[in-house]
C-alpha cells in the first residue's frame, strides 16, 4: 500500500489556470507544502508523486518540489519517494536539479512500468537496485551471487541505496520500494 | 534637454551604442530619446528602450521624453508588439501613436510584457502554450521536447527578473528568419530589467572571494559559467545552468548585459564575442536568447 499524491490536482488548486504547469519558485514551494502535508498525515511509508497531466516542469519548481521535498526532515519514521508518469522533458529538470544536491531518486516513466533512479548515481548503485527489483527482497549474500561480486561491495551499495531511500532496509534484508 | 539617440537598427548590439548616448549615468538633465530615425527594433531593443524609461523613474529623474519613429509601418509595428501600451508610463510621447492594433505580428511569439512577480511568468508560460507552440513546431519545425525546453528557458529568464533584480522588467519574444547571417529562422527572447544588476547581486557573496578582477564581467561569469547565486540554498541558480543545457542542445546562444559588460555563450554559428567589457554602463540587466530551427529543416 502506498499514497498517491497527483500533482496536477495540487496544481489546479493552488493557482487557477487551465495549464497543469509546475513553473517558479513560489508555486513550487506552496505545492511542496501540500504534498508534505500529505505524506506526514498518510499511514504509508511510500509516497508516490503523480507527474500525470504536468505539462511544464521548469529547473526552479523541479528544485522545489522534488530535491527540496527529498531534503526535508522525514520526521519520526522512514518515508520513501517515487515519482511516477514522468516524461523526458520533466526528467531534464528533475536530473539536473538532483544532481546539484548529490540526490537521488527513484522514478517511473511515463509509458514504462520499471522504475529507474533518476539524480546522482554510481553504476554499481544502478546494478544493486535493478537486481533488488528483479529478485526481490534479499541480503547482500544474494545480490553479490547475482552480480558475481563480493559481499562487502553488494553489501555496500545496498546500504547506499537505503541511505537514499531507494530500498527499504529491515534487518539485513532490503526490499524494493511498493510500485502498485 | 539631453538628446540621446535610438540607433536606425535596434538590436541587441545597438543597447550599445543606445547606451553610449546617455553620457555619464544618471544623466544630468532631463533626456529625450530620438527614435524617429528609427526603422526597426528588435525585442532586445523594445525591451531597452522600456528599462531605461523605468530606470529614469525609479531613480527619481524627470519622465523621459520618447520621439516615435516616423516610419508608419515601425510605429505600427512598435503598436502591435505592444511597446506603446507599456511606453505611456514611462515615457511622454512625441508623435503620432497607432492604437493598439487588432492582430498582433504573426511572427511574434510573446508580446512586450511587463514582469514584475511570478504570477506575471506563469502568465508568459500560458501565452506560449497558447500560441507560440503552434509556430514553433511548424515554422521551426523544432520537436516537440524542444518546445517545452523553450517554455522552460522563458520561466528561467523571467524568473531571474523576479528573483534578483529587485524592480520589475519586461519580455519579448519574436521569430525571425536570419537568411544572410545563419540561412535559418530562429526565435530570439529578450528580457531586461532596471534593477541592481549581475554585479551588485552577487557582491557580497563573491567579491571578496574573486578579489581584484571584481566587475561586472566577473560577476556574469560567476553566474552564467559557475551558477553562483546571491541565495545561500544550494538549489539556487539553476535556472542559468539549465538554460545553458538546453540551449547547447539545441545549438543556441545565450548572452546577458549587466552594467559594463556582456558575456556570451556561444554556438559554433556565431561570431561575437565570448565576453566584452569596458561597454557604456546601461542599467539592469539584459538577457538575450536565440534558439535557431534545426539544420535541414524551416530554411
Amino acid at each position: 500500500m502506498m499514497e498517491r499524491i497527483e500533482l496536477a490536482r495540487l496544481v489546479r488548486e493552488t493557482t487557477p489556470s487551465k495549464y497543469h504547469n509546475l513553473v517558479t519558485r513560489p508555486m513550487g514551494a506552496a505545492v511542496r507544502t501540500r504534498v508534505q502535508e500529505r505524506i506526514s498525515a498518510s499511514p504509508h511509508p511510500t509516497t508516490h508523486l503523480d507527474f500525470a497531466s504536468i505539462d511544464l516542469l521548469d529547473f526552479s519548481c523541479a528544485d522545489e518540489v522534488v530535491a527540496k521535498l527529498l531534503l526535508g526532515d522525514p520526521g519520526d519514521r522512514p518515508r520513501f519517494v517515487v515519482l511516477v508518469n514522468v516524461t523526458e522533458s520533466h526528467r531534464d529538470a528533475i536530473e539536473q536539479v538532483l544532481e546539484t544536491h548529490g540526490l537521488t531518486v527513484a522514478a517511473i516513466s511515463a509509458p514504462e512500468r520499471r522504475p529507474c533512479m533518476l539524480g546522482w548515481r554510481t553504476p554499481d548503485l544502478v546494478a544493486v537496485f535493478d537486481v533488488v527489483l528483479e529478485l526481490g527482497a534479499g541480503d547482500a549474500t544474494r545480490v553479490a551471487d547475482s552480480l558475481g561480486w563480493t559481499v562487502e561491495r553488494a553489501a555496500d551499495a545496498l546500504q547506499s541505496l537505503a541511505l537514499r531511500r531507494l530500498v527499504q532496509a529491515a534487518s539485513g534484508t532490503y526490499r524494493p520500494l511498493p510500485l502498485s | 534637454m539631453h538628446v540621446v539617440p535610438v540607433p536606425p537598427v535596434f538590436d541587441d548590439r545597438g543597447v550599445d551604442a543606445f547606451a553610449q548616448g546617455f553620457g555619464e549615468w544618471p544623466p544630468a538633465e532631463r533626456v529625450l530619446l530620438d527614435a524617429r530615425g528609427t526603422t526597426w527594433a528588435s525585442p532586445a531593443g523594445l525591451t531597452a528602450l522600456l528599462t531605461a524609461g523605468q530606470a529614469l523613474i525609479e531613480l527619481g529623474s524627470s519622465k523621459a521624453r520618447l520621439a516615435v519613429p516616423e516610419a508608419d509601418e515601425t510605429r505600427s509595428y512598435w503598436a502591435r508588439a505592444g511597446f506603446f501600451h507599456h511606453a505611456v508610463e514611462y515615457f511622454d510621447l512625441i508623435g503620432k501613436i497607432p492604437k493598439r492594433g487588432i492582430d498582433p505580428p504573426g511572427d511574434l511569439l510573446v508580446p512586450v510584457t511587463a514582469i514584475r512577480a511570478a504570477e506575471d511568468v506563469m502568465a508568459v508560460v500560458g501565452t506560449v502554450q497558447e500560441g507560440a507552440t503552434r509556430i514553433l513546431t511548424t515554422e521551426l519545425e523544432l520537436e516537440a521536447k524542444a518546445t517545452l525546453g523553450f517554455a522552460m528557458a522563458l520561466s528561467e529568464a523571467c524568473q531571474n527578473i523576479v528573483e534578483h533584480a529587485g524592480t520589475g522588467g519586461w519580455v519579448a519574444a519574436q521569430t525571425y528568419h536570419w537568411k544572410r547571417r545563419l540561412g535559418r529562422k530562429v526565435v530570439v527572447i529578450a528580457v531586461s530589467d532596471a534593477g541592481v544588476g549581475f554585479r551588485r547581486s552577487l557582491e557580497s557573496s563573491e567579491a571578496k572571494r574573486v578579489g581584484e578582477r571584481w566587475a561586472d564581467g566577473a560577476a556574469l561569469e560567476s553566474a552564467l559559467l559557475h551558477g553562483v547565486s546571491r541565495f545561500r540554498d544550494p538549489g539556487r541558480g539553476q535556472g542559468l545552468a539549465g538554460i545553458k543545457r538546453y540551449l547547447l542542445r539545441w545549438r543556441g546562444k545565450i548572452s546577458i548585459r549587466s552594467g559594463t559588460a556582456r558575456l556570451s555563450v556561444l554556438p559554433e554559428w556565431d561570431d561575437d564575442v565570448p565576453l566584452a567589457e569596458h561597454l557604456p554602463y546601461f542599467p539592469g540587466s539584459q538577457l538575450q536568447i536565440i534558439i535557431p530551427a534545426q539544420e535541414g529543416q524551416a530554411r
